[in-house]
């Protein structure tokens, strides 16, 4: 049904009363008992799933450190995954951190919460009017001539509707979730005063308040959707000249906080094989196209999309049947220090070459410390990941069990620090190597590296 | 005369009485009475001249790139030293840092793939330098160039000379970028020979490859050493040449044993996978090494100039007196006409062994 069909009058940002805090406050407060409610059960059942062994392996005198604690986790997990089904908002984004944050999370966590990148129900159409008209100012019918009601995509902060504008040209319109600002305060509060609560009880306390920093910088950086545009144009004018990627267009006059219009694309899922090949696209030198340009966003322009799921890669066959990449949602795109693409690089190449002080140089170029100073720490962990390698030598690929591995070996060894924008590039370059072996090739990043590719 | 040796015998070191440390690292090799002395060539050295000892009692020819092929260094060491000179340290430092990075990349051959040597190669290979490229040669070469555990290769001495010449110089922040530029994806090689199996294609192409760029590299090393050699323009002038030095003595025995599997390569025959088609391997190794060779001496080389070309220009025009140093700067070239592409007398050359 095209936008102007369902047209009903809604009055435009300008007239609408202005909100009364206090009455809101009022409103929401119901809600926001439940929610904390809720949040505060659930870790407390957490809590005591971990506490109760130990109590009881501490009354009968047993080792404590026998007890295989991966069922546990499980089902604190699964637990975890329902109730952030079931309350959304924040809790979906915090879920999706963990399930990015395999260095401090154990496996079960990561992989169950991961699973949070997948699809939500999406909210009714009624409200993304609202939310569109208040934020453009006019309504739906002046500025689009169709509007489809049912989403392309939902997630935990947004949706995507197709529509097309009054000029005839097919847009893709992500539109925020009118309440999330407020449900994430709720959640982030309610979640501190349980972090907090937690940290008092527990004589070894895991500290989870510069998790909740982390995410409330995410979260702060992700709800502005001008950000997300600004950092698409960013990487699309650093590719200026490579013809391989395309960044969709946006429609500035059309793009809020809240709201954004950009040009709507088409193409194949990047690890859907058999499409890709019916598309024409030659998929034996995909992966090299692919990581040449990751390569080039992390290691030489310093500004990188961080979050490459195959939902956000689309694939056009190029001229010479060499794909062309249509990357998605710069939501989580992430600007790393100076320097930093080199000394990956050099840790890269001092793993390929067992080069270990090299590699040691490289591991605090790039902010890596141990407290005790016993630098064999690092060298320790690096070669278990390599161990890990299929090959049991680094090539240049960092597939899902190296990283795994260097992060299990990080969280065993609680003396190591590692830098946040490791752990992003680390968990970019495993999904890439996801994808790789979804279509039976390689991630290399070393191989992709020479001109051309 | 032996001519078969074990994986171990050919990384064996030379009794080093003195360690190379450069810039705070140490580097492969040594020193005996003084004198510098590649790593790995207690054995591995002997072991070439061996092998190529051998192709000369079988009368087969080594392969030969002529040194007017060589295409000469840009900037020239006269407008690198010029710009040194006015305070122009960028092109220089970037060069310096991505010859060590590519010589790093030399440890990539250590992952090439080979073909089943035995039975792809009519003849016996037992005594060859072919026989030992997986058994050795190709791993001392990686270790080489890219370092290996506690010791620096080429590429940490590269960036030592650099640094020890220039005073550590700020690294461009573009050097990566530089290094992946040049746009698309990079063209499938086309086979010439597709009933042989891609492996030994795959092979022939690296070894060709590589022996072009060691050979090519021969005219950088004499920039480098009179560039970082000279006292005008190099904090270090006599450390950081004999570093330079030291990378180009050990480069030697990669153009031997190279130069030496590729021509063993030519006197025999080669077959398919199946053994139902076989080909002279001079005709193999003849119709890939002159298009590598083509290739690499007339459009790639011409395409880095004009770019470095437009890259050092952009530099200089930031600078206050951009017109004199720029037309000064172009006054120093010395030119060089690219061999055209379809140069007759662009064939691989053969000199006796």
């Amino acid at each position: 049904m095209s936008a102007h069909e369902s047209a009903v009058v809604v009055p435009s940002a300008s007239e609408l009363p202005a909100p009364d805090k206090d009455a809101l406050r009022l409103a929401h407060l119901p809600e926001r008992a439940y929610r904390s409610v809720m949040i505060g059960t659930i870790a407390l059942r957490v809590w005591l799933r971990y506490k109760s062994p130990q109590w009881w392996d501490k009354l009968l005198r047993r080792d404590a450190n026998a007890r295989d604690m991966d069922a546990i986790h499980q089902r604190n997990a699964d637990q975890i995954f329902a109730l952030a089904v079931n309350l959304r908002g924040m809790l979906v984004k915090m879920c999706q951190i963990i399930g990015t944050r395999s260095d401090v999370f154990p496996p079960q966590y990561v992989h169950t919460l991961a699973k949070c990148q997948d699809r939500l129900p999406p909210r009714t159409f009624d409200v993304v009017r609202t939310v569109v008209e208040a934020e453009l100012g006019k309504p739906l019918g002046e500025i689009f001539s169709e509007f489809a009601e049912l989403p392309v995509a939902a997630a935990s902060l947004a949706q995507v509707h197709k529509a097309r504008l009054i000029s005839g040209e097919e847009v893709a319109v992500k539109v925020q979730y009118p309440d999330i600002d407020h449900i994430i305060r709720t959640d982030l509060s309610a979640s501190r005063r349980v972090a907090q609560i937690y940290a008092r009880f527990d004589k070894n306390p895991m500290d989870f308040l510069p998790l909740l920093d982390e995410l409330q910088r995410h979260l702060a950086m992700e709800l502005d959707f001008r950000r997300e545009v600004a950092s698409a144009d960013r990487v699309r004018a650093a590719f200026a000249d490579d013809a391989t990627m395309i960044i969709p267009r946006f429609h500035p006059q059309f793009c809020t906080q809240r709201v954004i219009v950009m040009e709507f694309v088409t193409g194949t899922k990047v690890n859907d094989k058999a499409a890709l090949t019916a598309a024409g696209i030659h998929v034996p030198s995909l992966m090299t196209g692919l990581m040449r340009l990751f390569n080039r966003m992390i290691l030489a322009n310093g500004f990188f999309h961080a979050d490459p799921h195959p939902g956000n890669i689309l694939v056009n066959p190029g001229p010479d049947g060499h794909a062309v990449f249509t990357l998605l949602d710069f939501g989580l795109a992430k600007a790393l220090p100076e320097g930093f693409g080199m000394g990956l690089f050099e840790l890269m190449f001092s793993m390929m070459t067992f080069n270990e002080s090299a590699m040691l140089r490289a591991f605090r170029e790039l902010g890596f410390e141990t407290k005790s100073g016993d630098e064999q720490t690092l060298l320790v962990i690096a070669r278990r990941m390599i161990s890990r390698s299929d090959t049991g030598s680094f090539q240049g690929e960092f597939t899902e069990e190296m990283t795994d591995e260097m992060f299990e070996g990080i969280r065993e060894n609680p003396v190591v620090k590692v830098p946040i924008d490791f752990v992003l590039v680390a968990r970019a370059f495993s999904l890439l190597s996801g994808i790789a072996h979804t279509l039976g090739s390689r991630a290399n990043a070393l191989d992709a590296m020479g001109p051309g590719g | 005369m032996t001519l078969e040796y074990s994986f171990d015998q050919l990384m064996t070191e030379q009794d080093y009485q003195e360690p190379v440390i450069a810039g705070g690292v140490r580097c492969h090799g040594g020193y005996i009475d003084g004198a510098y002395v590649p790593p790995r060539s207690k054995v591995r050295g002997p072991a070439v001249a061996a092998w190529q000892a051998r192709l000369r009692g079988e009368a087969l020819p080594l392969i030969h790139i002529p040194s007017v092929y060589v295409p000469p260094n840009y900037p020239n060491y006269a407008q690198a030293k010029f710009l040194l000179q006015e305070g122009i340290r960028e092109p220089v430092t970037r060069a310096l840092t991505l010859i060590a990075i590519i010589e790093g990349f030399g440890a990539r051959i250590r992952d090439l793939p080979l073909p089943d040597l035995t039975n792809e190669v009519v003849q016996d290979i037992g005594g060859t330098a072919l026989a030992h490229l997986g058994g050795g040669l190709f791993e001392a070469h990686a270790r080489d160039e890219a370092g290996h555990r506690d010791q620096g290769g080429h590429k940490q001495m590269w960036e030592a000379a650099r640094d020890i010449g220039l005073d550590k110089p700020k690294i461009p922040g573009d050097v990566l970028m530089r290094l992946m530029s040049g746009g698309g994806p990079r063209g499938d090689v086309q086979r010439l020979f597709p009933r042989l199996s891609a492996h030994m294609e795959g092979m022939i192409t690296a070894l060709a490859t590589v022996l072009v760029v060691e050979t090519f590299a021969e005219d950088t090393f004499d920039w480098a050493q009179k560039l970082l050699g000279d006292p005008e323009v190099s904090v270090d002038a006599e450390r950081a040449r004999h570093l330079v030095s030291c990378i180009a003595a050990d480069e030697a025995p990669h153009v031997d044993y190279l130069t030496v599997a590729l021509s063993e390569l030519r006197g025999r025959t080669l077959q398919s996978a199946d053994g139902k088609y076989q080909v002279q391997g001079a005709e193999v190794v003849d119709a890939i090494f002159a298009r590598q060779l083509r290739g690499m001496a007339t459009r790639r080389p011409a395409e880095q100039r004009e770019r470095m070309r437009g890259d050092i220009h952009t530099v200089i025009a930031d600078e206050m007196k951009a017109t004199r140093i720029a037309r000064q700067f172009e006054a120093l070239d010395s030119g060089w006409r690219f061999p055209h592409e379809d140069d007759e007398q662009l064939q691989v050359l053969l000199k006796t062994a």
